[in-house]
């Protein structure tokens, strides 16, 4: 047996001896678990997971032992369809159950999944479920206990946005984009002259729109939209949306629809988002593939609620919670368009056949989803809803491809929308259509049919008995788009762009021509909203010269042309609908021959007052001319021995100074040309 | 009375100019012609051959002895009125723009475009000196290395050139020292036409910024402005009314290949005190490139894109007409 000094003392081994593994006494492990256990120890279950799986069911009944084995199966069943349930907890009182319960999910995932579906789930008459994560609890219960009242924001008073209303000579407004672009403008309408109210430069990046009911202009930038009104087209609001293209409003004004391309990721829907106009809040995001159609949302007429179409699919949502209406989209098969009427909350759409189902046309009452029409449609090939402006009627304008022909067929299908059961009466076309277009507030309709040369224009009129009657045809038109005023009985066939301008002006009360006047390469044609002017104009965007806007009396008498250095677009400022109720109406158009004579004495008065102006005007401007040229001559005169020096002497300061000069000469006109043949002599 | 038609150049007809006493009107053109017709009936009474390139302009002394020419052949040449025999051709090393004999009918003037690597030049030959000519040595020759001239006029006694410029500059050059006597900068493009009134006591500029302007010979005060939408190629003061003419057009590049407009383009007339225009005359199939008046103001004439020149004879009811007030 050795010592253990003579252990110490060794340093090599002896033999038969093991070499000692065992770590020196005062090593410390450091290679960290990490290192070396990565892939066990990503399956180590952690505490927060456990917490984010778990959901709290409340409202649930709460049952005695006898039925808790019942409960908890009904309860299994409807939570399973989430995820995998790991755990339940059904925590009792007094031998009963307290009324909420536990679930925990293999995954925070699922416990989400049963969130967004089982909330709000109706048990029984008396339980509906309310589910939430477990973690939300936490949340929400470590909020301060300090309130701290938010911020007074200061009140922005952008003053009477209906400012432009109280005009005293009723004088519309619109904008106008000229320069390119580079400067916008707002005029007053005066018959005699725009008036300028407001011109910036670079307002808009691209183009401008205005409100539906003509409160606010929005203007377009790389980085979203911003609303101006008021009196002096303050900022009102903005907002943030980089690259948008193109917006809607609701009829309302209340909410603002804008659209870029550039926004979407497949989790935060942003292509297209939907704004309320007054807080300037987000309220919601949607997806969109293209904006090929737009407005992709359409708005009932009331802006209660908002629609779109996708694959097989119309989705109508409700505001304000912007969430779909009944919590569901409808699916319709091959729906290929949909479109709300302007008067009621009524969905017209239409779906081709389907194998052995024959295309049809469906109308269907919101938010009721009753079905109150449908039309069949054999051999359908394409269609187009066509709704007049009150909803009073609806043209499903049809092409068709009847049975062992080959050619295309058209025919109009009005709903009659304010009868019972909605009858439909058929009209046949026996020629292409190029435009259609209802008569506002009317229940007249203008159709361009035909094939460039021949194009002609027809005026039906839909009757009361049944009948759709057609009231005049005239041929030959040039005429691509039919313009109704949108008072209605007064309208423009329009030949635009390639059809050189040409215009018709036409009362549809007796169906005569008043007017047939051109404006050369014109490209748009925009009523006011009183119809009473009419604003025809060469856009910058269409061709590069005369770009101009000229100004019409709704007869087609031309009252101004106004040349803008590359002038790009004019929009009339909507009115708002009236605040006059029927009764009022009335009574101002059994006056209006007394208010006629007021107005004419006015119009008098500010015409003689402008003749006035230009005639001193022109006097002033004579008067100094003449006076110039008087001291010119003066100056002629005293030059004029210079000019004979140059000249040798020749006077030739008149044509005539010189008679001496004069040669006589003969010289032969062209009179006539006349053939006679030789024969014809003799 | 229907407007006389002129066919006598198959390509665009760059300028138009009456003599003093206008029995004769001299048309010159793109296809290298140069025409003289008699203004009363139209009848052609010679051309002037020896060009080889585009003439771009044309001038006629005050005697109806001589007139010159001037063209992208890099010549200036003069040649004899009457017999159409040329009697001087001055080489130039690049395009002779404008040319025109002063009221003497001694010296004359003209320049050269900026091509080739060599700068625009305002030359002056005094016809008295033969030797100018026979060296082609003109007395003076000004270098214009800012913007080069593309119109210019005579002052009224021979003593300033009034020239036009690219970049819209108007200005008078001595025609002894060749100092600028004085500048308009009212344009903001190119002066495609400068012309004299018949007494030389104002000038009118047409530009590519779509205005005409009137300005005082002498002091090159601006006077007055007639706006329009398209550029205006040449304009002309009335010898016998408070009138002017212009003519214009599009740039050829923006003329649209399903344009239909047949015998549209048309002359406008402006009243020159009051600035607005009173009437238009249709005829021409193309731009009008140049404007000219008769100079007993009786009768006007066009020469357009299309290669032909139109006189108008106006009937009475022009000069009975007149602005309320």
């Amino acid at each position: 047996m050795r010592d253990t000094e003579d252990m110490e003392a060794d340093a090599e081994f002896e033999e038969g001896e093991e070499p000692s593994f065992s770590d020196p006494e005062d090593f410390e492990d450091d290679t960290s678990d990490q290192e070396l256990l990565e892939d066990i120890l990503k399956e180590r279950p952690q505490e927060a997971d456990g917490i984010d799986s778990v959901i709290v069911v409340d409202n649930v009944p709460e049952v005695g032992p006898e039925r808790l084995e019942k409960l908890k199966n009904v309860v299994h069943k409807i939570f399973s369809k989430f995820g995998k349930i790991t755990n339940e907890f059904y925590p009792e009182e007094e031998g009963k159950t307290k009324g909420y319960i536990f679930l925990e999910y293999s995954s925070p995932a699922h416990a989400l999944e049963a969130v967004k579906n089982a909330d709000g789930y109706k048990l029984d008459k008396q339980h509906t479920f309310r589910v939430n994560v477990f973690t939300d609890f936490d949340k929400y219960m470590t909020i301060s206990d300090e309130w701290e009242t938010p911020e007074k924001q200061p009140f922005k008073d952008f003053g009477n946005l209906r400012h432009w209303m109280e005009e005293p000579d009723c004088h519309d407004q619109y904008s106008v984009i000229f320069e390119a672009g580079e400067r916008t403008g707002i005029f007053s309408n005066d018959a005699k002259e725009a008036i300028i109210v407001e011109e910036r430069a670079r307002w808009t990046e691209t183009y401008v729109r205005w409100s539906p009911k003509g409160t606010y202009l929005a203007t377009f930038h790389q980085r979203g939209i911003a609303l101006w009104g008021g009196e002096k087209f303050k900022q009102i609001q903005r907002f943030s949306h980089q690259g948008v293209q193109l917006i809607d409003f609701s009829p309302c004004e209340r909410y603002v629809v804008t659209f870029s391309p550039l926004m979407d990721t497949k989790e935060d829907p942003q292509a297209i988002i939907i704004w309320d106009v007054l807080t300037g809040q987000k309220k919601r995001g949607f997806h969109c593939e293209s904006s090929a159609h737009w407005p992709i949302f359409k708005w009932s007429h009331d802006g209660k609620f908002f629609a779109r179409m996708t694959q097989d699919t119309l989705s109508i949502y409700e505001v304000p919670s912007m969430g779909l209406l009944d919590k569901k989209s409808l699916k319709i098969t091959g729906i290929k368009d949909f479109s709300w009427s302007p008067g009621d909350n009524v969905i017209a759409f239409w779906v081709p056949e389907d194998k052995d189902i024959p295309g049809r046309v469906t109308l269907m009452q919101l938010p009721s989803r009753q079905e109150i029409r449908v039309r069949n449609l054999f051999n359908v090939v394409d269609c187009k809803l066509h709704w007049q402006k009150n909803g009073d009627y609806l043209c499903v304008k049809v092409d068709r491809t009847p049975k062992g022909t080959q050619g295309l067929v058209t025919n109009f299908e009005i709903f009659r929308m304010r009868e019972k059961q909605v009858p439909v009466d058929v009209v046949e076309m026996k020629e292409g259509i190029i435009a259609f277009a209802w008569e506002p507030n009317g229940s007249k309709f203008a159709v361009l049919h035909g094939e460039s040369p021949r194009i002609n224009a027809s005026f039906y009129h839909v009757k009361n008995n049944g009948k759709i009657e057609l009231i005049k045809m005239f041929d030959k038109q040039q005429a691509n788009s039919i313009f109704w005023s949108p008072q209605g009985q007064f309208l423009v066939l329009a030949g635009l762009r390639s059809m050189n301008g040409a215009l018709a002006f036409v009362d549809t009360s007796d169906c005569t021509m008043m007017n047939i006047v051109e404006h050369y390469m014109a490209s748009d044609v925009e009523w006011d909203p009183t119809g009473r002017f009419l604003v025809t104009s060469v856009s910058w965007w269409s061709h590069k010269v005369d770009n101009a806007f000229w100004l019409w009396t709704f007869q087609g008498r031309l009252l101004q042309k106004n040349n803008k250095d590359r002038f790009c677009q004019l929009l009339w400022r909507p009115r708002p609908i009236t605040l006059l109720d029927p009764e009022q109406t009335k009574l101002i158009k059994k006056d209006l021959k007394k208010y006629s004579k007021i107005f004419e004495q006015k119009d008098r008065l500010s015409q003689s007052k402008a003749s006035k102006e230009l005639v001193d005007k022109r006097h002033t401007m004579m008067e100094d001319y003449h006076k110039y040229r008087e001291l010119a001559m003066q100056m002629h005169q005293e030059q004029r021995p210079l000019r004979l020096d140059l000249r040798g002497g020749v006077d030739t300061d008149e044509l005539d100074s010189n008679v001496d000069d004069w040669e006589e000469e003969t010289i032969e006109f062209f009179i006539n040309e006349e053939i006679i043949p030789i024969g014809d002599l003799a | 009375m229907r407007p006389i038609l002129l066919q006598g150049h198959e390509r665009s007809v760059t300028q138009i100019k009456y003599n003093r006493e206008g029995d004769l009107l001299f048309s010159v053109a793109k296809d290298t012609v140069v025409n003289v017709w008699y203004s009363v009936n139209g009848e052609r009474l010679g051309t002037y051959n020896g060009h080889t390139g585009a003439v771009w302009c044309v001038d006629v002394d005050w005697d109806t002895k001589n007139v010159l020419t001037g063209s992208a052949d890099n010549s200036c040449r003069l040649w004899d009125c009457e017999t159409g025999k040329q009697l001087a051709l001055l080489k130039t090393s690049s395009a002779v723009r404008t040319c025109g004999f002063d009221f003497s009918g001694n010296i004359i003037m003209f320049s050269t475009d900026k091509q080739m690597g060599y700068q625009c030049f305002l030359n002056y030959f005094d016809l008295r000196d033969p030797q100018q000519i026979e060296d082609n040595q003109p007395y003076m020759t000004l270098p214009c290395s800012e913007s080069k001239i593309t119109s210019a006029v005579w002052g009224p006694l021979g003593e300033f050139v009034i020239a036009g410029h690219e970049n819209g500059e108007i200005n008078q050059f001595s025609a002894k020292s060749g100092e600028v006597l004085k500048t308009a900068k009212e344009h903001t493009k190119q002066i495609n036409d400068m012309q004299s009134s018949v007494d030389l006591t104002m000038v009118i500029s047409a530009s590519k910024d779509n205005t005409a302007k009137l300005f005082d010979a002498t002091s090159l005060d601006h006077i007055k402005t007639f706006k329009t939408e398209r550029p205006v190629n040449s304009a002309a003061i009335s010898p016998i009314m408070d009138h002017v003419v212009m003519g214009g057009g599009q740039e050829a590049m923006e003329v649209t290949t399903t344009s239909t407009r047949i015998g549209k383009f048309e002359a406008r007339f402006f009243h020159a005190a009051f600035e607005d225009e009173f009437g238009r005359i249709k005829g021409h199939f193309g731009p009008i490139n140049c404007v000219a008046f008769h100079p007993d103001g009786k009768s006007y004439s066009s020469g357009g894109e299309d290669g032909y020149t139109r006189i108008h004879y106006f009937d009475p009811h022009y000069f009975e007409f007149e602005f309320e007030g």
